[in-house]
């Protein structure tokens, strides 16, 4: 929704949202992150954020079941999927789930806040 | 002689003796109503003539042994019929009754009632003569036919026992194949038979089941690389990534950044690029192909060295350790290098899962089924049973991003499975872990 700048980082390594959060808060998002999908369930419950980065493998629930979660409760949040796993089948699996992006790893810091930036800008 | 035909010529002279007795009774009947006429006389003459050839015949078919039996038989017979002819011939010639000249007739009479006699007493030895054969007879078939089946049963039995043997044999091949010895029978005997052929077909298949599992075993260790491979890759993109990330933000905000947060982002550099070697590594040990030699090993002695390598650890993380490690045990056959990295890997997983601090236990023994064992048991967080099954998948691990590559166990199952034994684990949640390492006990020279 316009407006709304509020993002959600989500991976297992630390060293990814302490490299993003900076890089998108200059640009003015506000930004949540997360190293634990669990966690990150509970608090995608509570609030809606306009775009979710997020890995596919981590611990616990996986990336393509908060996808699920994400399309089922909060069908206007923007989804943007990073991966160190990019093959077809994944890339097709997280189409299908309705991810607006699928980004390999390794990748550009500013090529992601671009995305965001995109991202949060469509209805 | 055989008993049948004895039976036969027994018969016959029956029936001779017979004919003769009755042409004989004939005669006397004629006798006794008065003198014979010439037309009569020819006829008891006729009569006794072929009753008599007919004795005579029989008696030729008597065996050799008996024949002296019938000799007065046979002589008075002759005497009777001469006298006969001779009657008969008078009479002729006299042209009217051969009745006769009654001291003739007395002779005649006299002969014949011998000649009767002498036939009685044949018949009446005969007769119980041929009863005894014919009772032999009765018995023979019988016993003849218990014979048989008492041989019949010998037969069969040696029969049943010679195919014992081989089979109980064979019984072992199936045992220790189906157990997954595929090692060829070799020859049990020096000559050959069925069972030679058997033998040689199981041969035939075990080769081919050998060929096949080595093809499985191939096309498995195949999809292991590519598992591995994809997993590898996976695995060192996480380093590569905060590599690229980390490095991409030095580059844009260096002049903004100071002297601390440089050097932090340069510290995060290092230690990826060092996780990503440590990745590597373990990527080579998995697929270690040498073969190393393998001799006879105390696996106490190996276990001891190896805690000496894991005693800072220990130390460290306020680990109490026992052990129960006997002086005597058994030796196994193994690389002593690779057995010290599994019992390392063990070891370091069981601190690892006491983070507080707690007991480590290190026993070992000799097993059932000639296995030796070591167990190493740590009071930790344990292994809930729904993660149990995936322990041992490459790359499975429940540590956070960063420690542990989740290799440890699964190189540590392929050594010990290399050793030809196997990597058991019991956990219960909240109690504790056991690991159970068990290898085959070496054979002594």
């Amino acid at each position: 929704m316009l407006g709304n700048k509020d993002v959600m980082v989500l991976d297992d390594e630390p060293i990814v949202g302490e490299r993003l959060r900076p890089a998108l808060e200059k640009d003015g998002f506000q930004v949540e992150v997360f190293t634990d999908s669990s966690a990150a369930l509970e608090r995608l419950k509570k609030k809606t954020f306009a775009v979710l980065v997020t890995d596919v493998k981590m611990r616990g629930p996986s990336g393509m079941d908060v996808l699920r979660f994400v399309r089922e409760n909060a069908p206007g949040t923007k989804v943007i999927v990073i991966t160190g796993y990019a093959t077809i089948e994944t890339s097709h699996e997280a189409d299908a789930l309705g991810a607006v992006h699928f980004v390999p790893k390794p990748f550009k810091v500013k090529d992601i806040v671009k995305l965001v930036t995109k991202s949060s800008r469509r209805a | 002689m055989s008993m049948l035909a004895r039976v036969r010529a027994k018969l016959a002279i029956l029936e001779a003796t017979e004919e003769l007795s009755a042409s004989i009774l004939r005669a006397r009947a004629l006798e006794s109503e008065g003198a014979l006429t010439a037309s009569q006389g020819r006829k008891v003459l006729r009569d006794v003539s072929a009753a008599a050839a007919l004795l005579r015949d029989a008696a030729r078919a008597v065996p050799a042994a008996e024949a002296p039996r019938f000799h007065p038989l046979l002589d008075r017979l002759e005497t009777y019929q001469r006298l006969l002819e001779a009657n008969q011939a008078l009479a002729e010639r006299q042209g009217g009754n051969p009745g006769v000249i009654p001291a003739r007739g007395e002779i005649v009479r006299d002969k014949e009632i011998e000649v009767a006699r002498l036939l009685d007493d044949v018949v009446a030895e005969d007769r119980s003569s041929a009863m005894r054969t014919l009772e032999v007879a009765q018995i023979a078939p019988p016993v003849l036919i218990g014979l048989l089946v008492v041989l019949f049963a010998a037969i069969i039995y040696s029969i049943a026992r010679a195919l014992d043997v081989p089979i109980r044999r064979f019984r072992g091949y199936t045992g220790r194949i189906a157990a997954g010895d595929f090692s060829l029978i070799s020859p049990a005997r020096t000559y050959r038979d069925e069972f030679t052929d058997l033998a040689l077909a199981v041969n035939e298949m075990l080769a081919e089941l050998r060929a096949q599992q080595d093809r499985g075993v191939k096309a498995a260790k195949l999809a292991a690389v590519g598992t591995l491979t994809s997993g590898i890759a996976h695995e060192l993109n996480n380093p590569l990534n905060n590599i690229a990330i980390t490095t991409e933000a030095l580059m844009e905000d260096l002049p903004k950044l100071d002297d601390e947060e440089k050097w932090r982002l340069l510290q995060d550099i290092y230690f990826e690029t060092e996780r990503a070697g440590e990745i590597v590594k373990s990527l080579l040990d998995f697929t270690r192909k040498e073969k190393p030699d393998m001799v006879p090993l105390d696996l106490v002695e190996v276990m001891q060295s190896t805690l000496r390598l894991a005693q800072n650890e220990m130390a460290i993380n306020n680990i109490v350790f026992s052990s129960d490690l006997p002086p005597d045990l058994p030796r196994v056959r193994g690389a002593a290098n690779q057995l010290r990295q599994v019992f390392l890997n063990l070891l370091l997983n069981a601190i690892q899962a006491m983070p507080g601090g707690g007991r480590l236990h290190v026993s070992a023994g000799s097993r059932e089924e000639g296995k030796v064992c070591v167990e190493v048991g740590d009071e930790g967080t344990g292994i809930p049973s729904e993660i149990l099954p995936r322990v041992f998948d490459p790359f499975f691990t429940t540590k956070e991003p960063g420690k542990g590559t989740g290799l440890g166990l699964s190189v540590s199952l392929g050594i010990v499975r290399q050793h030809g034994g196997d990597i058991r684990v019991e956990s219960e949640p909240g109690k504790g872990t056991v690991v159970h390492v068990c290898l085959i006990r070496a054979e002594e020279p």
